[in-house]
């Protein structure tokens, strides 16, 4: 038996990798659905996002790239979803260098969903470099960090910016971040010194980090990961009847992560069951 | 005079942008936004730097077949490759609205992107691995850890939620470990990290601090 456990915690790390996928290709192969419950923290987003009017404004960062997307893109679909809906001026930008190819795609397919005219109702400013001093300079003045637009028109002249400028200006500010510069320097730079309505949807790893930000009233909801994207979705496509939806890539997703999760714990869990029976005899 | 105008310039620069906080005046704002579009174009400069670094780096081990030179020559094709396709046809991707040439697109959408989610996704695998092989319960504080993490884990997906009786309960537990002992330390970290970021930044603009001037 001790034999055996000592074998067990020095198998080959190929045998935990194979378990690991076979955790992630079997729920996506046998689809099963699993209820879960609704964070307060994803629910005061919504609940904010709900209480927008018609032409007011939302300003985007998407600074998110391949590697986060899947825990990331579902909210970012579902926002702009939801903000069209609520026929909400979209203004949208990016400090990532690798996002505009991934995000700019998506923008521009729903706003044409909801029959929104480019200019008029949205726009996507494109990336900027300068990290936290083009943060700093979009609390200033958004016209002058992007004196043009990703096609090239002068973004003081587009009709969707009309009486915007400083991002105070902006009823919404949310920040769709995978990293830095993202979230928390939109928080330590302007958030702080403006006090804006901001909003985050980060990476789960960053979620802990943010939770103070929330708490402390400087971000009014926050989605962590594919679990914060799934409750949104939920929220967002509630009234949609099931056959109207969409696929809904972080609920259908939970699925994996629930059984990933519990490969890791099960893990976790019978290798320090190995450790503590085997650890005696290995003493003696 | 080599190391004395740094300094003044610092000084100078770091003074104004402190004042933005205390001069709510927006002929000062004026001031200070310009200066902060100097910074966005020494930053987007800083690319062509970077360009010139890794070319003087990597293309002598290249040229004189070093240690592996072979990954470096693909660094250096890949950075060329990509940098003519970027730059293709600007002006009519500009003008047609288009995000980029199909050529830049499909780099980025069947190199780029597949790459950068494997690299992300190979994370779940080591993961797995690191915590079987290397996450022991060896004394009081690695315990804490490992129930911690197993607890915020299991609770944050429907499995979890979703155990009879106790499921409600583990949701409860989990929410109170990011809200309260999570939040603690988050903010003792955060207040730590601020007071050392006010008096490094003090010390550069007050000349102190000379270390990003090289030497000392």
């Amino acid at each position: 038996m001790l034999d055996l456990l000592i074998r067990f915690q020095n198998m080959d790390r190929r045998w935990v990798f194979l378990g690991m996928a076979l955790a992630i290709v079997l729920p996506m192969l046998v689809p099963f659905s699993l209820p879960f419950k609704v964070d307060q923290r994803v629910q005061d987003l919504y609940d904010r996002v709900e209480a927008l009017e018609a032409g007011d404004t939302v300003y985007i960062s998407a600074d998110f790239d391949p590697g986060s997307r899947p825990e990331l893109e579902p909210f970012f679909r579902t926002h702009l979803h939801h903000l069209f809906r609520q026929d909400v001026r979209v203004v949208m930008g990016t400090l990532w260098a690798t996002a505009p190819p991934l995000v700019k795609p998506i923008l521009e397919d729903i706003a044409q969903e909801y029959g929104k005219e480019y200019g008029k109702d949205w726009t996507f400013l494109g990336y900027v470099e300068g990290k936290e001093l083009a943060i700093k300079s979009l609390g200033q003045s958004v016209r002058k960090t992007y004196p043009l637009d990703d096609r090239g028109n002068k973004t003081a002249d587009l009709a969707v910016m009309a009486g915007l400028d400083a991002m105070r200006d902006f009823d919404i500010l949310t920040s769709v971040s995978a990293g830095f510069p993202g979230t928390q320097a939109f928080v330590l730079q302007i958030q702080g010194q403006y006090n804006l309505e901001m909003a985050s949807a980060c990476t789960a790893v960053s979620a802990p980090d943010y939770i103070p930000y929330y708490q402390s009233g400087q971000l009014f909801g926050l989605s962590g990961g594919m679990p914060g994207s799934a409750q949104y979705e939920k929220l967002v496509y509630a009234s949609v009847p099931p056959e109207k939806r969409p696929r809904l890539p972080a609920t259908s997703g939970m699925n994996v992560l629930s059984i990933g999760h519990l490969y890791i714990i099960i893990l976790l869990l019978l290798g320090n069951l190995a450790f503590f029976l085997t650890r005696g005899g290995e003493e003696n | 005079m080599k190391r004395t105008l740094p300094i003044l310039i610092t000084f100078v620069v770091g003074v104004i942008m402190v004042g933005e906080f205390f001069i709510p005046h927006w002929r000062y704002r004026a001031l200070t936004g310009e200066m902060l579009e100097w910074g966005i174009i020494l930053a987007a400069g800083a690319f062509i730097l970077g360009l010139i670094n890794l070319v003087q780096v990597h293309l002598p081990t290249v040229v004189q077949r070093g240690t592996d030179w072979g990954y470096k020559a693909v660094l250096l094709v890949s950075l060329a490759v990509t940098l003519t396709m970027g730059f293709a046809n600007g002006k009519e991707r500009l003008a047609s609205g288009m995000e980029a040439t199909f050529s830049y697109k499909w780099i980025f959408d069947f190199v780029y992107t597949p790459l950068s989610a494997t690299m992300f996704a190979l994370l779940a695998f080591y993961i797995a691995s690191a915590g079987f092989r290397a996450f022991r319960a060896r004394n009081a504080e690695a315990t804490l850890l490992l129930v911690a993490a197993a607890l915020v884990m299991f609770a944050s997906v429907p499995i979890g939620e979703g155990v009879p009786v106790i499921g409600e309960y583990l949701v409860v537990l989990k929410d109170w470990t990011l809200d309260v002992p999570n939040n603690a330390a988050r903010r003792a970290i955060f207040i730590g990290a601020a007071l050392g970021a006010i008096s490094t930044g003090l010390r550069v603009i007050l000349g102190l601090e000379r270390s990003h001037l090289g030497g000392e």
